[in-house]
């Protein structure tokens, strides 16, 4: 007795040890993709407790005591604070649970705990989407979650531990079963635009994407980045390439050195917009930037309706936000490539336009001066961008860099740069001649996806371009890279500046966004993972209350048609049918040979009372009480009290687990049936 | 909080569920209709923490925070499901409850079968009454699994026992689901015996003469007793048969003739001891003289047994000890 005793807690001790090791396992799975944003001693740290705990359970050691634990947990504390100058906001709330989770493990006495680390992990995996959202995060949560449930399940058992793959299985069918479940819930549960409370600490999170000024190098800093900036989708006709001109940040004021947005901004609710056909309906998904700018294509014939947020148009015909967005956003707007803004012989406060710094770029400004010999404004542009042509200007990433008189030594010396020179350069020409002009900042192009239909802009479209005004024709949008490097605007920034291919490898250069000719079959690829990221990001993460309207609208109209109604009745009968058969399956097939028996000889005459158990009416058989009124052969009586000789001594015999034996008393219960007429 | 809801749902579940089906007779089937089901504790921190899913999936606008906040409560529900359908459609049958000595466990053995293609994990089993479920159980599909569940007895006569719980956690431990059954079963109890009672009233029932009755005739050999005296055991047997491979003491056995018969009669008890302690001698000298294989005569009230020997004999008279004065003599 007591060598079982001590077996057993053997086997329950390695049985414990077993359960601890997928605990930590589904631990270490939920917190890896954390390391990807904590300070890297949180993860060693983090890494460390789990490997103290595996070490503790395999060589049975015992927990450590709370005197050891408390000065750890209190040191970590100490490093949250010194890492994020806080202990509470997002990021440090984050680093804070992580740790907890891991010194949970050194920790854990009752049952209790158990589910408090499971509960704990489960609020981890959601942590992680703060930081990334995509499909591979979607694949890393399943994974998570089938594991925390192997985990949570192993704990269920009380009796033999199946091997763990069973036990995945179960958790497996468990997520297969509730999926489905889970779908419905996610395209009709009623959803609520947060926040609910104001943004606890957006801190770390940076600005994307074009800032409100403009100084030498800072585009050509953007070109680099792959990152989508918004995503579009025309209902009609795109326009042309050359025609995709997204229009950003207005940069009027120049200090000598940067292009800033002027002070003085007044509501643009006024502008006078003359547009022609065709408008340009579209839907544009902004990428959370942290910035206020909305993005539509020149010009924008109303303001958009931007959920969640107040548009303003301002008197240089910008579009800004109530307040920096922060999350992905979709909206739709209507634009006309054929405009005239602001088409008067008058333009209101025209200085503003006019003025440039006191003391910088000499040679431009006297330039500039000589241009005002012609009497045609729009001469004057002509002439400007005639010399960008003719003279040798190139276009480059990689400008030389440029000291005081930075557009004095772009124009008369490097004569090389990206289109901040040239729009810089540009507008100050025009001011020295006496024309009004701007800088405008924005993209510039577009790649539509084929798979599906969406285009793309990214960062590295980020473009700026020039706006002159002219009597009579109001506004020009005037783009002096185009007069450089007109591949730029035609054909995007790819075809313009050569980049090297990922790794070297030549034939991967389809991989690149801006690869140019690479293997066609890359660039496939490459639309197809972009066109399922843009649904991923169209259908799940940006599921807002205005799609789920939409969606359960549909929804409706397609639930209540009668094809809809058909298919939920046949398969309503369908799983009622199921239902009987597997009910008829769970009835002992012995069990329904015996009632099949009883059912013939019922028929032949002799029918069993209720209360008579098989050997009693067996016997009843055998000696023919009511033998007249039996019709039945003798070889037919004799194979019926064999059949209850047999099913009495198997149904009341101890219960035995054989199938084998089971299928052939079956086996030979249904020849004796047969042989009963 | 939770404990107080789970046992005013105990109780009153407990109380109309008899109505349903007195006795359950024979082998039965767990209906859907009779599982019970609620959360546990566990299950209620599980919905704090879908709230606090939810509510972060909201506020950070997380479309995957949705995502796992309504997969984590899909789970939750096939959990529920699993739960319910640990414990619906078991069959359950009573097994044998054997007769006990006040003061002893009664046994009650619980027949568990599962004839639906679904194993079932960690089943518990006890009696209602019973605070903590001492029994736990897997079973396999078409398999059977026999849970014995033991009740202290106090005093003799049908032991009745109070109706048994099943319930189940498995798989996620989220929820849990029960039923009742109400076995009709029933145990019956004999009197303790009575401890450092007088000798077997020998010779007529008045003898306090430890010794065999009558040395006269010679009435066979049995199975030595400690106390039987060395003259009187069969040396000449005992000496044929080695101990070694199975042989035994043997003590030659007289009998008496004609009233000389152990006669254990209640009435020659004295009236003014207590019924049960009475009752308890009775039952002693039951034992007694059947270890010292006497056969005995046995009267009690209107019940009257010749004198015999052997189990049914002894479980006759046990019977009657156990049931004596009870309206319920059956």
């Amino acid at each position: 007795m007591k060598a079982a005793s001590t077996r057993l807690a053997a086997l329950a001790l390695s049985r414990d040890k077993a359960d601890t090791m997928l605990l930590l396992v589904s631990a270490l799975l939920v917190l890896a993709p954390h390391a990807a944003h904590l300070p890297l001693w949180v993860s060693l740290l983090c890494g460390a407790t789990l490997l103290w705990r595996a070490l503790i359970t395999l060589r049975g050691r015992r927990m450590p005591p709370a005197t050891v634990l408390l000065p750890i947990a209190a040191g970590a504390m100490i490093g949250v604070q010194f890492s994020y100058d806080t202990l509470i906001g997002k990021d440090a709330g984050v680093a804070m649970l992580v740790l907890l989770v891991a010194f949970k493990m050194l920790e854990m006495h009752a049952r209790r705990d158990l589910y408090i680390v499971i509960f704990l992990c489960f609020f981890l995996v959601l942590t992680n989407f703060f930081y990334a959202q995509g499909i591979g995060t979607a694949v890393m949560m399943v994974a998570s979650i089938l594991l925390l449930l192997t985990t949570q399940l192993s704990f269920g058992f009380t009796g033999a531990l199946p091997p763990l793959r069973a036990r995945l299985g179960m958790a497996a069918r468990m997520l297969v079963f509730a999926a489905p479940l889970a779908v419905l819930l996610f395209v009709v549960f009623p959803r609520i635009q947060g926040p609910l409370w104001g943004m606890p600490g957006g801190s770390g999170s940076g600005k994307s994407g074009l800032s409100d000024q403009m100084a030498p190098g800072q585009m050509s800093n953007l070109a680099l980045s792959d990152e989508p900036a918004f995503r579009a989708r025309f209902f009609g006709r795109a326009p042309e390439k050359a025609q995709l001109y997204w229009r950003g940040p207005v940069l009027d004021a120049f200090d000598g050195l940067t292009w800033r947005r002027g002070q003085g901004r007044v509501s643009g609710r006024n502008l006078h917009l003359a547009v022609g056909e065709p408008a340009h309906d579209y839907e544009v998904t902004l990428e959370p930037s942290q910035s206020r700018w909305v993005f539509t294509l020149e010009m924008a014939g109303e303001l958009p309706e931007v959920p969640g947020h107040q548009v303003r148009l301002s008197s240089q015909f910008e579009l800004t936000a109530d307040a920096p967005l922060d999350a992905r956003l979709r909206y739709r707007a209507s634009s006309h490539t054929d405009y005239a803004l602001q088409r008067g012989e008058q333009l209101e406060g025209v200085e503003r336009w006019l003025l440039l710094p006191y003391g910088f770029n000499p040679r431009a400004l006297a330039e500039g001066r000589e241009l005002r010999r012609l009497a045609d404004p729009a001469a004057r542009v002509e002439a400007v961008l005639q010399r960008f042509r003719e003279q040798p200007f190139s276009y480059t990433l990689e400008p030389p860099l440029l000291g005081r008189n930075t557009i004095d030594e772009f124009l008369y010396g490097a004569r090389a740069g990206f289109c901040e020179h040239y729009s810089g350069a540009f507008v100050f020409l025009m001011r020295a001649a006496g024309v009004p002009a701007r800088v405008v900042t924005g993209y510039q192009g577009g790649d539509i996806n084929p798979i599906d239909g969406f285009m793309t802009v990214r960062q590295s479209d980020a473009h700026a371009w020039a706006e002159v005004w002219l009597a009579g024709r109001g506004w020009l949008r005037v783009d002096p890279t185009a007069a450089v490097a007109p591949e730029r605007v035609q054909r995007g920034l790819g075809a313009s500046v050569p980049r090297p291919a990922p790794f070297g490898i030549d034939a991967l250069r389809g991989m690149n966004p801006f690869g140019g000719e690479g293997n066609a079959w890359l660039a496939r690829l490459r639309d197809a993972v972009n066109a399922g990221n843009n649904g991923w990001n169209q259908w799940v993460l940006n599921y807002t209350p205005e799609r789920q309207r939409g969606v359960v609208q549909s929804l409706q109209q397609k639930l209540l048609g009668w094809p809809f109604v058909v298919m939920l009745s046949v398969a309503g009968a369908m799983l009622l049918l199921l239902r009987f058969l597997r009910r008829r399956r769970e009835t002992d097939p012995v069990d329904a040979l015996y009632l099949a028996l009883c059912k013939r000889l019922g028929q032949a005459g002799m029918a069993r009372s209720l209360d008579e158990s098989p050997s009693a009416y067996a016997a009843r058989l055998s000696a023919g009480a009511d033998g007249a009124a039996l019709k039945l052969a003798p070889q037919a009586r004799a194979a019926a009290l064999d059949f209850l000789r047999r099913y009495s001594a198997w149904r009341y015999a101890p219960p035995r687990h054989d199938a084998g034996q089971h299928r052939h008393l079956t086996a030979t219960l249904k020849s004796l049936l047969s042989q009963v007429r | 909080m939770a404990h107080g809801f789970r046992g005013w749902v105990r109780r009153s579940t407990g109380a109309w569920l008899p109505r349903a089906g007195t006795h359950d007779s024979g082998e039965i089937e767990i209906k859907s209709r009779r599982v019970f089901i609620l959360p546990t504790r566990a299950g209620l921190g599980f919905a704090a923490l879908l709230l606090v899913l939810l509510i972060g999936s909201v506020n950070y606008s997380l479309g995957l925070g949705f995502g796992l906040t309504f997969l984590a409560l899909s789970c939750a529900l096939v959990d529920m499901v699993a739960t319910y359908r640990n414990l619906a459609h078991l069959r359950l049958q009573q097994g044998r409850a054997a007769p006990v000595f006040a003061g002893q466990e009664a046994q009650f053995e619980l027949l568990l079968s599962n004839r639906t293609r679904l194993a079932r994990y960690a089943v518990w089993a006890d009696f209602s009454d019973v605070r903590e479920a001492r029994h736990v159980a897997d079973v396999a599909p078409g398999a059977q699994t026999t849970l014995a569940l033991s009740v202290p007895t106090t005093g003799r006569g049908w032991l009745a026992p109070a109706r048994v719980r099943l319930s189940t956690r498995f798989p996620l431990g989220l929820f849990l689901a029960w039923t009742y059954w109400r076995p009709a079963a029933r145990a019956l109890v004999y009197p303790r015996p009575e401890d450092g009672a007088p000798a077997l009233p020998l010779a007529g029932g008045a003898g306090n003469n430890p010794r065999r009755g009558g040395n006269d005739d010679f009435a066979g050999i049995r199975n030595y007793q400690a106390g039987d005296s060395p003259r009187q055991m069969a040396w000449r047997q005992i000496a044929r048969l080695d101990p070694d491979i199975g042989g035994q003491l043997v003590t030659k056995h007289f009998e008496g003739t004609g009233g000389d018969h152990l006669l254990l009669d209640f009435d020659a008890l004295p009236a003014w001891i207590d019924l049960e302690l009475r009752l308890a001698r009775m039952t002693r000298w039951v034992l007694e003289a059947e270890a010292r294989a006497l056969p005995y005569g046995f009267r009690l009230g209107a019940v009257q047994y010749d004198a015999a020997n052997g189990a049914a004999h002894q479980a006759a008279c046990l019977r009657a000890l156990a049931l004596y004065g009870m309206r319920e003599a059956a």
